[in-house]
C-alpha cells in the first residue's frame, strides 16, 4: 500500500491537514497521499523504520509537504535528515508554514528545501496554492531517474 | 652304733671316715694356726701395754705444755688490752692533728690572699707614683706657658685701652644711628601691624576659600558618584527593558503565528460548507457564511500587520544612503499601475536624499502614500503632493492630500496601534499602518506628526536627521 505514496504530507494540525488533503484530492488519488501527524512518523516512513519497516527506502514519494512546527521532531530536523541522506536527498520538499519570518525561510533554503509556501489565512488562496504546488511537483516537474544500483561484476 | 651300721652301707662308712680324717687333719692344722695366732696376740698385747705407757707419759707432758700455753695466753690478753688503750690514744691524737692541719690550711689561704692584696696595692702605688711624676712635669711646663701668657695679656690690655678709645667714638656714632633706626623701626612697626592685619585677613580668606574648595570638591565627588550610580541604574534599567521588550516581541510573534492556524480553519470550513452545501442554503445563510469568511480574512490581515509591526521592533536597522526621489517616484508609479482607472495626480517636488534603512523607509512611504490614496478616493480630483525641506539639522518630508482629513482633536491617537479615526465600512484598514510609520521613524531618530481639517485633506510630516556621513 505505502509503496505507492506520491505525496507525503507532514502536518500535525487536523484542520490544516483536512484542507490540504481536500486541495490535493483535486490532482491526485487519495490513496496516493499519506498524511503523518508528527516528525517521528515522517522519518519512520521515509527511512522505512518502525511501523513502516516493510517498505523500501528506495520507493521515494514524488513530493514531501512539510510543516515546520511539529511535535517530537521539528520540520527543520526532518528536512535536514532528508537532505543529508543520499537515498532521500533528491525528494522535493516544500515547506508549508505559517511563518513568514525571513530567518525561517533562509534556514529552510540553507537546509535544501525545494520551496517555501506561507499558509494564507484566506482558504481559497490556501487551497489554490496547495493544488498548484501539488500539480507542479507531481505532474509538471520531471524528476531525476531513480538511481540504478549496478551489480559488481566479478571476473 | 650297730643300728647305724645296719643303716649305712660299708662303702659309705669308709668314705665318711676318710672325710673325717681329712677334717680332723684340717682342725689340727687350724688349731696349730690358732696357737700361733694367740702367741702373736700376746706379743701384740705386750706391745700395746708399752705403747699405753708411752701415751700416758706424753699426756703428762702435754698437760704441762698446756699449762705453759694458758699462762702465755693470759700474758697475751693483758698485752692486747694494753694495745687497745694505746690505739685509742693514737686515734685521739690523729683527730687532733687533722683539726690542726685544717686550721693551718685556712690560715695559709688567708695569708696567700693577703699577700696578693699587698702585691696589687704595691703595683697601684707604683702606677700612682709614675702619675705623680708625670703631673709634676706637666705643672712645670704649664707654669712656663702661664708666664708667657701673662706677658701676652699685658700686651693685649694695652691694645684694648687703645681700642676702647676708638670704640667710644664709634659708640657715639652708633647711638646716633640707633636713634635714626628707632624712628624708622617705629614706622616699620606701624607698617608691620598693617601688613600683619592684611595677612590675617588673607589667611582668613584663604581658609574660607580652602573650605569652599573642599566643599566644592566633595560636592563634585558626590555628583560624580551620583552620576555613576545613575549611569549604572540606566544601564541596568535599559538591560531590563531590553529583556522585557524581547520577551514581548517573541510573545507577540508566537501569538500572531498561532492565531493564524485556527483562523485559517474557520475560513476554510466556511468555504467548504459554501462549496459543498451552497446550493442547499438560502440567501441569508449564504450571506452569513460570506460574513464569516470576510471577517476571518480581515483578522488574517490584522495579524499580518501585527507581525510586520512586531518584526520591525526586532529588526536592526541597516543604514545606507537613500535617494528619496527615486524611491518615492518608483512607489507612486507602482501604485498608479496597480489601478489603471485611478485618477490620482501625484505632484512630487525635490526630495532630499537621506541615510537610513531602505526597506523600512520604503515601508513608511508605502503606508503614507496608500493612506493618502485611500482617504482621497472620494474626491473628484484627488491630488497628492510630496516634498521635503531642510530644517536645521533635520530634513522634513511631507505628503499632502485633498481627502477627507480628520479632526485635529484626535491627532494624538493617529499613530497608536489599532487606532482608527474613520469607520471601517467607508475606509478599510487595520489601524496598524501609521503605527508602523511611527515606529520606523522613531527608530531612525526622527519624528512624525500630522495636520488636517475635516474634509479639507491631511498633511503627514516626518523628519529624519540630516545626512551626516556620506
Amino acid at each position: 500500500m505505502t509503496q505507492d505514496v506520491q505525496i507525503l504530507l507532514v502536518e500535525d494540525n487536523a484542520s490544516d491537514a483536512e484542507m490540504t488533503i481536500r486541495a490535493l484530492s483535486k490532482i491526485t488519488m487519495a490513496s496516493r497521499l499519506l498524511r503523518v501527524k508528527d516528525g517521528a512518523e515522517a522519518l519512520d516512513f521515509l527511512f522505512a523504520e518502525g511501523a513502516y519497516s516493510d517498505r523500501s527506502v528506495g520507493a521515494t514519494p514524488k513530493l514531501v509537504i512539510l510543516d515546520l512546527k511539529l511535535p517530537k521532531v521539528s520540520g527543520k530536523e526532518i528536512l535536514a535528515r532528508i537532505k543529508s541522506d543520499e537515498r532521500t536527498r533528491k525528494i522535493p520538499v516544500v515547506i508549508l508554514s505559517s511563518s513568514r519570518e525571513a530567518l525561517d525561510v533562509k534556514e529552510c533554503y540553507d537546509l535544501g528545501a525545494n520551496g517555501y509556501v506561507v499558509k494564507p489565512v484566506e482558504s481559497g488562496a490556501f487551497s489554490d496554492a496547495i493544488a498548484e504546488l501539488g500539480m507542479y511537483w507531481t505532474v509538471i516537474n520531471e524528476p531525476p531517474q531513480p538511481r540504478v544500483l549496478l551489480k559488481q561484476v566479478t571476473l | 652304733m650297730s643300728d647305724n651300721k645296719s643303716v649305712f652301707p660299708p662303702e659309705e662308712k669308709e668314705k665318711w671316715a676318710a672325710e673325717l680324717t681329712i677334717a680332723n687333719n684340717e682342725l689340727a692344722f687350724q688349731n696349730g694356726e690358732k696357737e700361733k695366732r694367740a702367741g702373736e696376740v700376746i706379743i701384740a698385747n705386750k706391745e700395746l701395754v708399752f705403747q699405753n705407757k708411752e701415751k700416758e707419759k706424753r699426756a703428762a707432758e702435754l698437760i704441762i705444755a698446756n699449762k705453759e700455753l694458758a699462762f702465755q695466753n693470759e700474758e697475751k690478753e693483758k698485752r692486747a688490752e694494753e694495745l687497745i688503750i694505746a690505739n685509742r690514744e693514737l686515734v685521739f691524737q690523729n683527730t687532733e692533728k687533722e683539726k690542726r692541719a685544717a686550721e693551718l690550711i685556712i690560715a695559709n689561704e688567708k695569708l696567700a690572699f693577703q699577700n696578693q692584696e699587698k702585691e696589687k696595692r704595691a703595683a697601684e702605688l707604683a702606677i700612682a707614683n709614675k702619675e705623680l711624676a708625670f703631673q709634676n712635669e706637666e705643672k712645670g711646663k704649664r707654669a712656663a706657658e702661664l708666664t708667657i701668657a701673662n706677658e701676652e695679656l699685658a700686651f693685649q690690655n694695652e691694645e684694648k685701652g687703645k681700642r676702647a678709645a676708638e670704640l667710644t667714638v664709634a659708640n657715639k656714632e652708633l647711638a646716633f644711628q640707633n636713634e635714626e633706626k628707632g624712628k624708622r623701626a617705629a614706622e616699620l612697626t606701624v607698617a608691620n601691624k598693617e601688613l600683619a592685619f592684611q595677612n590675617e585677613e588673607k589667611e582668613k580668606r584663604a581658609k574660607e576659600l580652602t573650605t569652599a574648595n573642599r566643599e566644592l570638591e566633595k560636592a563634585e565627588a558626590d555628583i560624580r558618584q551620583l552620576n555613576e550610580e545613575l549611569e549604572q541604574k540606566v544601564i541596568q534599567r535599559t538591560a531590563e527593558l531590553e529583556s522585557v521588550n524581547k520577551e514581548l516581541e517573541s510573545f507577540s510573534y508566537s501569538v500572531a503565528h498561532d492565531l493564524r492556524t485556527p483562523l485559517r480553519a474557520v475560513h476554510g470550513y466556511a468555504r467548504m460548507l459554501k462549496e459543498d452545501y451552497g446550493i442547499q442554503l438560502d440567501n441569508e445563510a449564504r450571506r452569513l457564511m460570506s460574513s464569516i469568511m470576510v471577517n476571518a480574512t480581515k483578522m488574517g490581515q490584522l495579524i499580518d500587520d501585527l507581525l510586520t509591526f512586531s518584526r520591525l521592533g526586532r529588526k536592526e536597522l541597516v543604514r545606507t544612503n537613500i535617494s528619496m526621489q527615486e524611491l518615492v517616484t518608483g512607489l507612486c508609479d507602482e501604485i498608479r499601475s496597480e489601478d489603471d482607472k485611478s485618477k490620482i495626480e501625484f505632484r512630487i517636488s525635490t526630495l532630499q536624499p537621506v541615510r537610513g534603512d531602505i526597506t523600512a523607509i520604503k515601508q513608511v512611504w508605502l503606508n503614507l502614500i496608500s493612506n493618502a490614496v485611500k482617504y482621497s478616493k472620494l474626491n473628484e480630483h484627488p491630488v497628492i503632493e510630496i516634498g521635503s525641506r531642510i530644517e536645521g539639522t533635520e530634513i522634513d518630508y511631507y505628503i499632502k492630500d485633498n481627502g477627507v482629513g480628520f479632526d485635529m482633536r484626535y491627532a494624538s491617537k493617529l499613530f497608536a496601534v489599532f487606532q482608527r479615526l474613520h469607520d471601517e465600512e467607508q475606509f478599510e484598514g487595520t489601524g496598524v499602518g501609521l503605527a508602523i510609520v511611527h515606529r520606523i521613524i522613531s527608530k531612525h531618530g526622527g519624528r512624525v506628526w500630522a495636520e488636517a481639517k475635516i474634509n479639507e485633506g491631511a498633511t503627514f510630516f516626518f523628519s529624519l536627521p540630516k545626512n551626516t556621513t556620506s
